[in-house]
């Protein structure tokens, strides 16, 4: 059994096809990548996916359990985290809150909890403080730490949103695009953060354009082109394959 | 104490608590609610009329009118859920002329326009001064129990909830939490408090009437919480002193401006009203206590 | 009963005419603008008090008192969208449209201080009411739907043939592609608040030729007119009139189960009923 499996997945809007059938599984303990050219359905899948938008048809399954159309929050608290392409944080909390707000089951975050504040509630967010400081040393967010996330450069803004992806514990971790936009030598620390991540135990699935980086950190790579995957396989295979040669060129030499 | 000052405390401290109310729901979660007169008319007449028609003892009356209010908050959040803040705006603005029309329209109840007096106070009226002492004392016991909820709420992950959700409501969701849930929860909250501060002007003045509840109502409510800073329960409070010492002071125009009739007056003091908000929303929309940075 | 109903149906596709020229006003400026202006009430108002100044005390005609009150209100909207709105552009939707409650105060307050409370009445020759088979018609109602419906068909040629109306809508589209495409949004801005303001007055003189006219006289229907432009989909000028004629039968016929006393309730229902079940309105873009 894979840990994420996606079947005959379709999504349109006002009848443009973003997603026409994709089907594929993402492996536990694995840096799966997703690449494709503009327009594959890749951002909408995980929108889809993570249950920001409604599918038309088709199933997800989350470590065997059925998540397709379920709420956001209630994907994630299956342990199913997905990160924003543009990272956009909450521009009026503070770093330290952005973390805070990712961690789960914090008895203090119901409205009796927060008014009683019992004391499970206060260790909780005590423990959780503890965390989120760990995570921002983690990441080198320590010397921000107080700074609104509005303040942010765009490189600590992409280091954070990964942050509060790690806060929520997730099994896997959908991650949109996480060097677009960034310097090379930021790329360099993203990746080691992912990398070391994928060692602790976290699975992913990548959407990424920078082919270095898929090269270097996913395997396996799956190609998806008009809505659906057409070819997995290490980076090595699929970028040999002439079909996908064939749909980042954008046109068909036969048809 | 002089009669009058303790009048002005009280009703500062009934607004204080329509000010905590709104900062609530619109402060802190972003939820707008141009209803707030709605609501509070809810509740001045569920406790007016259980005391005086059932001869409800006034502080059950009270509880039963924060009941009331929490429940028609929650339904209104209910059908509204989905809705983009620029309808939610319009959606509670015609609650509130709705419920407004049924207070008009439903003379068995409510005696429409003539509204309902002889309401008792939370304190015998019988005692005078007594009367007058006790009310404020209550009052100002009932802001200090709402302001400390309110800002136990702030200050809790539950208010970090809320603020995240006034940023980015999807974005929370994603964060794994169950937003609907908590923007139900928060209204109805808001709209107990609207309703308690209704029920306490009721017994406090012993006259009701639809007159009371205009819009013009919500936008007193909303002038206070921006001056004194949106988003900041002590600001909330602030600001609901500085607008009654504002409208307070504006009833001097009307000796100094004798050639003008009583209509005209009234009209004066309402621009005024008007100028200030404006003023305050382009020269300091975070008011004069703003929002703190929450470490 | 059927007569009852073709009367209402009758009365409501003439007041949905009156709520059409001001739910326009409305729609035009939410595309554009992009929040809801409540300040629609007080800038109603402002024209209703212009055109019965021109008509009352200057005898006018309705059609001119009624170019009074549109050129009157469309005043007053720029002027209030200079003073109070331009600044805030870069604000939150939701702040922007509390400013607007402001400036609605404002107006009111100011025509309150100038005429009081009291009802005012536009000085019209009295007519009997048309009977065409058991179908009474005044012919005041007649006279205002048809003024609202040349004041739309006006705008529609506005709209579809002149290079500013083109430009209009171009902002409404997509305002930032529309300012790559040099099109002087601010400029644009300012003619919609005057149009749509001017719009807001001109229904306001219309409501007031068919009853009576008081500072609040736009606070009164502008549940209505919200509704209207909801019904048809926020932004979409063909959707509010569509929307207007829907909410002027539909309160024209629910008289048939509700006390009138009601009729402003029912507005408020249409929003709701459709915000729950089709929240683009009728003609509604799609949001992205």
């Amino acid at each position: 059994m894979s840990l994420l499996e996606i079947k005959d997945l379709t999504k349109s809007f006002f009848g443009a096809h973003a997603l026409r059938g994709a089907s594929f599984n993402a492996e536990q303990g694995c840096i799966t990548g997703l690449i494709g050219p503009n327009g594959a359905g890749k951002t909408t899948l995980f929108n889809v996916v993570s249950g920001v938008m409604r599918a038309d048809g088709g199933t997800v399954l989350f470590d065997g359990r059925n998540i397709t159309n379920l709420r956001p929050d209630e994907i994630t608290r299956a342990g199913l985290m997905r990160t924003f392409q543009i990272a956009r944080g909450f521009p009026r909390l503070t770093v330290l809150e952005n973390l805070m707000l990712y961690a789960p089951g914090n008895p203090g975050e119901t409205l009796v909890g927060a008014i009683w504040r019992g004391s499970d509630a206060r260790a909780s967010e005590a423990a959780i403080r503890e965390e989120a400081l760990r995570v921002a040393k983690r990441l080198d967010l320590t010397r921000v730490i107080d700074n609104y996330a509005s303040d942010l450069s765009g490189g600590q803004k992409k280091l954070l949103e990964i942050g509060r992806a790690i806060m929520a514990k997730p099994k896997m971790i959908l991650l949109d695009e996480p060097a677009a936009g960034v310097n090379p030598s930021l790329t360099r620390i993203i990746a080691g953060h992912i990398r070391e991540l994928a060692q602790e135990g976290t699975s992913f699935l990548i959407i990424e354009h920078d082919m270095m980086l898929v090269r270097e950190l996913c395997d396996p790579v799956i190609v998806m082109a008009e809505g659906r995957d057409f070819v997995a396989g290490s980076f090595a295979e699929v970028t040999a394959d002439a079909r996908v040669q064939e749909a980042y060129l954008g046109k068909r030499r036969w048809s | 104490m002089d009669s009058y000052l303790i009048a002005m405390v009280t009703l500062a401290a009934i607004y204080a608590m329509m000010a905590i109310s709104l900062n609530l729901s619109w402060g802190l979660a972003g939820m707008v609610n141009l209803g707030l007169a709605g609501f509070i008319s809810i509740g001045a007449y569920a406790s007016g009329l259980l005391t005086t028609v059932l001869g409800w003892p006034v502080p059950l009356a009270i509880l039963a009118a924060m009941i009331i209010g929490l429940v028609s908050g929650v339904a209104l959040t209910y059908v509204t859920l989905r809705l983009r803040d620029d309808y939610l705006a319009i959606v509670t603005l015609g609650f509130a002329e709705v419920i407004r029309l049924a207070i008009v329209n439903e003379l068995w109840l409510t005696h429409g326009s003539d509204g309902i007096s002889g309401i008792p106070g939370i304190v015998a009226r019988e005692y005078g001064y007594g009367f007058e002492l006790g009310t404020l004392a209550l009052a100002l016991a009932a802001v200090a129990l709402c302001y400390w909820l309110a800002d136990r709420v702030r200050t809790s992950p539950y208010g970090r909830n809320l603020r995240a959700i006034r940023d980015d409501p999807e974005g929370t969701a994603v964060a794994g939490k169950n937003v609907t849930l908590i923007k139900v929860k928060t209204f109805g909250l808001s709209t107990a408090i609207a309703a308690l501060a209704g029920a306490f002007y009721a017994h406090y003045t012993s006259f009701i009437s639809p007159e009371i509840f205009q819009p013009l109502l919500t936008m007193y409510v909303f002038l206070a919480l921006t001056m004194g800073g949106t988003g900041n329960n002590r600001g909330a409070m602030l600001g609901a002193f500085l607008l009654i010492f504002v409208l307070e002071a504006s009833r001097f125009i009307a000796p100094s401006l004798p050639q003008f009739s009583a209509v005209q007056h009234a009209a004066i003091r309402e621009m005024l009203v008007a100028v200030l908000f404006i003023l305050t929303l382009l020269y300091r929309p975070q008011g004069i206590s703003p929002e703190t940075r929450h470490r | 009963m059927i007569e009852t109903i073709l009367q209402l149906a009758a009365n409501g596709i003439m007041s949905g005419a009156v709520l059409a020229v001001a739910a326009i006003g409305f729609t035009m400026m939410f595309a554009v603008l992009r929040f809801p202006n409540f300040s629609l009430a007080g800038h109603m108002a402002g024209g209703a008090y212009a055109g019965w100044i021109a008509n009352t005390m200057f005898g006018l005609p309705l059609p001119l008192a009624l170019l009074c009150g549109f050129l009157v209100a469309g005043g007053i909207g720029v002027a209030s969208d200079f003073i109070v709105l331009r600044p805030l552009r870069r604000a939150a939707p939701i702040t922007l449209a509390i400013a607007s409650v402001a400036i609605s105060l404002f107006i009111e307050n100011a025509l309150r201080f100038g005429f009081g409370n009291d009802l005012r009445s536009f000085d019209l020759p009295l007519a009997r009411d048309w009977v065409i088979g058991w179908l009474r018609l005044g012919p005041q109602q007649v006279q205002n739907a048809g003024l609202a419906i040349v004041a739309m068909l006006i705008l529609f040629v506005i709209f579809t043939f002149t290079q500013t109306g083109r430009a209009m809508r171009a902002t409404a589209d997509n305002a930032g592609l529309a300012a790559v495409k040099g099109i002087d949004t601010e400029k644009i801005t300012r003619l919609v608040s005057f149009l749509g303001m001017g719009l807001a007055g001109a229904a306001g003189v219309l409501l007031g030729a068919d009853t009576s006219i008081e500072p609040l006289l736009g606070l009164k229907v502008i549940l209505s007119v919200f509704a209207a432009a909801v019904l048809g989909g926020l932004g979409s000028i063909p959707g509010a009139v569509l929307g207007a004629f829907a909410i002027g039968i539909v309160e024209e016929a629910s008289q048939i189960v509700v006390p009138a006393t009601y009729k402003g309730a029912v507005g408020f229902v249409a929003i709701l009923l459709v915000l729950s079940f089709r929240p683009s309105g009728f003609l509604g873009r799609r949001q992205t």
